[in-house]
């Protein structure tokens, strides 16, 4: 039973607290005022939203108002004496109302060719810190994963990849000091989620889908005021379908196992192999040795995300040398199968689109069985 | 799961989420809850217009808290807008599978990490010793927001659309991280008419130079034709192809030719070789460095993947360099149709030069078939070993091993057909062309089929052993021989070298036959784990053909001297894979142990071929004599 005393103290504390809270609710107003957000965002953020998008800001400014990123952009700068950095532009506009126009001018210029890129890359732009966390999207990741920039920038790109990507994830961002120094590259396949429908729309993430991702970048640091490295991606989808395919390009079908099961004449006679010759045979019997790791790393991207862009790798020309090709490919339902019934697993393939990339190199030598004898 | 969805752009579930009615009820008590904790005022006007937004929200966030698959920290702070009120909890739904106060003590801990963040990321709260409180760091941080606002220009104002990058950083960023250029080339005569700044980092020519010259000058003679094609509206190239992606199959396009080509939106994706300028690729150069040079450099170029749309614009609005274009153009004269794209410079290395011989060590690769047939050749093997690549092909790789190292890599061939990992070999010798040896120590592997789990082949990386390591080689090489010579494994065919054993006259297998048969125990024995029914035939009757008497001159295909060493050598082996366990008869019939060493002596590869055969029949004859003493079978470990 609670005394009069008590009861007292406990409305006192109740009251501090709820004083409390209105000042924290006012602090957390005054610092979502300040993110450079629409009003209609705005609204909706929650306190967490807030600091997680706080945190993007300040992060993202911090990298890039830093000095100089890489070695090698340092000394490109000083040596070749160009302004190749739109950075030292910007700064150059710093204060002054007199250039108010001209900056929006610029930023107006800079927008649409920012738009251009992104749509011509199809993809969107990742800025991810060595922990994974996504400091920074681009507006139009929404069109990819079905959620906008405001609720996806600060959350954790583990939080939306697939489980068995994690480990290749991890590795990827894993960037020794030397290679932060040297912008290394990355060039990935992962698996994200989007809430995206089939027609396009943003649905709920309870029901969202893997989608492919390839993603290619470097790594990008900057030193003062605290050394800050982090990953610029840009990730594309894949596309499934190729359109306008040139002579230099030809497609193929195969098993899960790799083995052929056709491929169109440009194969002939861009490498010299017949289709009946090919048909059963093993992509690896076609290949330089060295390459067996891209293949073979094409391989699993396929069997485990159903998507793979493959690298760059050399396939054996009937006669004798090689040719460099990439092909980017796909597990796709055998629609040739007439086996299929309704109610089971539908039998997969692999469609693979391969660009020649050179002419033959090497052509009197010959590398492999398959080059020597008649199949 | 994932490509079958993939493929169609199902609608399965994400994996990993076993908690759908969770997570529902999370949703509804999100929305029976006090609304954001934003300003009172507003609250009630919002609730109503949350409900949506919040949901998603609360799906993003929450949708793996009660996923067991998935072991992240996730913020479910949607719902947490009464995490931090204290008292001021409503009723929410219970969650059956925790506690009320797990979740939020978890909300509070995550709360209080984004703050610890946040007070690492603000200047202000760095230097501070003791841990401040939550309000302090949120003070903190509006204080630095504004300050930075401040020193940047008012990009972000409202007048502009608020960005959290500003565009051209943003345009930077992409660029930097596409290690790619924009450019607009017209489609007639590939005139350069845009090209973005990042042209430079990549191709190393400036924008001026670029921009009003012919694309076709900076591309690869050889691919010429390739672009032509993507740019071109002529009636010459054949028709479209279309790949569909359900089918995988090839359509015709239904449009005309030049209309489908040219029609705006239409996509373009290819490669092209472009020229990489010379000067300033080294920023230690002097810049004009390269124009003075006198000697002939090679042309330099990159692979660039080039990807973008057709564009077409009418040439009034483009004044001056519409006006040539219009007029050349096939199709509609008043357009000008350029192709818009981003040309991409990939990670990958350029294509190595040939016979490139890495410092150290020199090495090389092959690919073996399961029976140590060569059916790949590296071409630097030529210049270590003399063979052009094609001269080994089909060849066994045990007609090269000298005799000494045969017992060690046939174990080691054998291991690595049943073993996932590499194995090295000792150092051993390799017969070259010139008849000389040279030491090699390999690494192989059984290259499995990742999608069949079968080997395909087996992959050998050999380096080359110089002169000084090959005595240690060797003599670690004898004392694995001896020590094999005596075990036996289990399941395995051991390579015993039983002396005394006599031969028949001539009995010998030629070097071939080794990889043969130990590709054909290997299949041998996975037809009988996968079908022990039909185990009656043995595994080793395949080489009852083997070795005919009178082959010992003509078994050797490149009748090359060191070969006969091989070949007596290669006899044991195939004894003890032997196909003697058919009975006694063909223990004699067969081929018989044989240590040539033993027999014969040592020196026989100094032999000239001719003298070599005539040693080995000589010796043969010899132990014909010792026929009848006795053996001891038991010291043999056959194994069944």
């Amino acid at each position: 039973m609670m005394t009069a005393d008590k009861e007292k103290r406990r409305a006192i504390s109740r009251e501090a607290a709820r004083r409390r809270r209105r000042v924290e609710s006012e602090v957390f107003e005054d610092l979502s005022r300040l993110l450079p957000l629409q009003q209609s965002v705005r609204d909706h953020l929650d306190k967490p939203s807030v600091i997680r998008l706080t945190l993007s800001y300040i992060r993202m400014h911090t990298l890039l108002t830093g000095k100089t990123g890489t070695k090698a952009e340092a000394s490109h700068k000083v040596k070749c004496g160009q302004v190749t950095d739109d950075q030292m532009v910007r700064h150059e506009f710093n204060g002054g109302c007199g250039e108010e126009e001209e900056k929006e001018r610029y930023d107006a210029d800079a927008s649409e060719e920012t738009n251009m890129y992104l749509r011509i890359l199809e993809g969107f732009l990742m800025v991810l810190s060595t922990e994974g966390d996504m400091i920074y999207l681009s507006e139009n990741v929404s069109k990819y994963m079905g959620l906008t920039q405001a609720e996806l920038m600060g959350h954790n790109i583990f939080e939306f990849s697939h489980p068995c990507d994690h480990e290749e994830l991890r590795n990827n961002l894993r960037v020794t000091a030397e290679e932060v120094w040297s912008g290394e590259k990355r060039d990935f396949v992962m698996r994200i989620k989007s809430a995206l429908t089939h027609r396009g729309r943003s649905a709920n993430l309870k029901s969202a889908t893997w989608k492919v991702l390839h993603c290619q970048g470097r790594s990008k640091v900057c030193v003062a005021p605290s050394s800050v490295s982090c990953l610029l991606l840009t990730c594309q989808s894949l596309p499934l379908s190729h359109t306008l395919l040139s002579t230099q390009t030809f497609t193929s079908q195969h098993s899960m196992d790799m083995r052929f099961t056709y491929c169109d004449q440009r194969m002939t006679m861009l490498l010299g192999y017949s289709t009946e010759e090919l048909l059963g045979r093993s992509i690896y019997d076609l290949c330089h040795t060295r390459d067996t790791n891209c293949l073979t790393k094409n391989h699993f991207n396929l069997c485990f995300k159903s998507q793979s862009v493959s690298g760059r790798y050399r396939m054996l020309v009937r006669g004798g040398g090689y040719v460099w090709v990439e092909s980017h490919s796909a597990v796709i339902p055998n629609a040739r199968s007439s086996k299929f019934r309704p109610g089971t697993n539908q039998p997969l393939c692999i469609l693979c689109v391969t660009y020649v990339l050179s002419g033959v190199e090497e052509p009197s030598l010959q590398l492999s069985l398959d080059q020597t004898v008649h199949i | 799961m994932s490509a079958r969805n993939a493929a169609a752009g199902g609608g399965d579930r994400v994996g990993g989420e076993p908690a759908a009615d969770v997570l529902v009820e999370d949703k509804q008590s999100g929305s029976v809850s006090l609304p954001s904790p934003m300003t009172p005022a507003s609250a009630a006007g919002m609730s109503a217009t949350m409900e949506m937004p919040r949901k998603r929200k609360g799906s993003v966030d929450n949708q793996d808290t009660k996923s067991a698959s998935m072991d992240m920290d996730i913020e479910d702070m949607d719902e947490s807008h009464n995490g931090s009120d204290g008292e001021d909890q409503h009723v929410k739904m219970k969650c059956f599978r925790e506690p009320h106060s797990q979740i939020e003590k978890r909300r509070r801990d995550k709360m209080n990490n984004l703050i610890d963040k946040l007070s690492a990321m603000i200047p202000t709260c760095n230097p501070m010793s003791r841990k401040l409180d939550k309000l302090t760091v949120l003070r903190m941080a509006v204080q630095h927001l504004k300050s930075l606002k401040g020193s940047s220009s008012s990009f972000s104002e409202a007048n502009y659309k608020p960005s959290f990058l500003p565009n051209d950083e943003l345009k930077h960023l992409i660029l930097k991280a596409a290690d790619g250029f924009l450019f607009v080339v017209g489609c007639d005569r590939g005139k350069i008419v845009f090209v973005s700044e990042s042209v430079t980092k990549i191709l190393n020519y400036s924008r001026a130079e670029l921009i009003g010259q012919s694309l076709f000058d900076y591309i690869h003679p050889k691919d010429m034709g390739k672009v032509k094609e993507q740019l071109s509206a002529s009636e010459l190239f054949p028709r479209e192809r279309l790949i569909d992606a359900k089918t995988g199959l090839q359509v015709q396009a239904d449009l005309p030719v030049g209309a489908a080509r040219l029609c705006t939106g239409a996509r373009r994706s290819f490669f092209c070789r472009m020229k990489i300028n010379k000067i300033c690729v080294k920023v230690e150069e002097k810049e004009f460095q390269a124009s003075t040079s006198k000697k002939k450099e090679s042309q330099k170029y990159c692979t660039v993947h080039c990807t973008g749309y057709m564009r077409s614009w009418p040439t009034t609005q483009l004044g001056a360099e519409g006006e040539g274009e219009g007029e050349a153009d096939k199709q509609d004269s008043s357009h000008f149709s350029c192709l818009v794209a981003v040309g991409r410079v990939h990670s990958h290395s350029s294509p190595q030069v040939n016979g490139e011989v890495r410092v150290k060590p020199t090495e090389f690769i092959t690919r073996y078939a399961m029976d140590g047939k060569f059916t790949f050749v590296d071409q630097r093997a030529t210049t270590i070993l003399g063979y052009l690549p094609q001269e080994l092909l089909g060849t066994s790789c045990y007609e090269y091993f000298h005799q000494d190292d045969l017992p060690h890599l046939a174990d080691r061939h054998r291991k690595v057909l049943r073993s996932k990992e590499k194995i090295e070999t000792n150092c051993y010798k390799f017969k070259t062309k010139s008849g000389s040896f040279i030491t090699l120590q390999s690494q192989w592997f059984s290259f499995v089929n990742p999608w069949t789990k079968e080997v395909e082949y087996l992959v050998s990386t050999n380096t080359v052993i110089s002169c000084d390591n090959s005595r240690t080689c060797r003599s670690g090489n004898k004392a694995e021989q001896s020590s094999t010579s005596k075990t036996s494994e289990d399941g395995k065919k051991s390579l015993p070298v039983i002396p005394g054993i006599s031969t028949t006259p001539g009995a010998m297998i030629y070097a071939g036959s080794i990889g043969t048969q130990i590709a054909n125990e290997l299949l041998d024995s996975n037809k009988m784990n996968s079908s022990p029914s039909s185990g009656s035939v043995s595994p080793f009757s395949l080489s009852q053909d083997k070795c005919p008497h009178n082959q010992i001159s003509n078994n050797v295909p490149n009748g090359e001297a060191t070969d006969m060493e091989i070949a007596g050598k290669s006899s044991s082996e195939e004894d003890a894979q032997g196909a003697t366990f058919s009975g006694a008869e063909s223990l004699m019939g067969e081929n018989p142990q044989m240590d040539l060493d033993s027999v014969v002596g040592p020196g026989l590869s100094s032999l000239s071929s001719d003298e070599a055969a005539m040693a080995v029949i000589m010796s043969l004859l010899e132990t014909d004599t010792n026929l009848g003493e006795a053996v001891d079978f038991e010291e043999m470990h056959w194994s069944l």
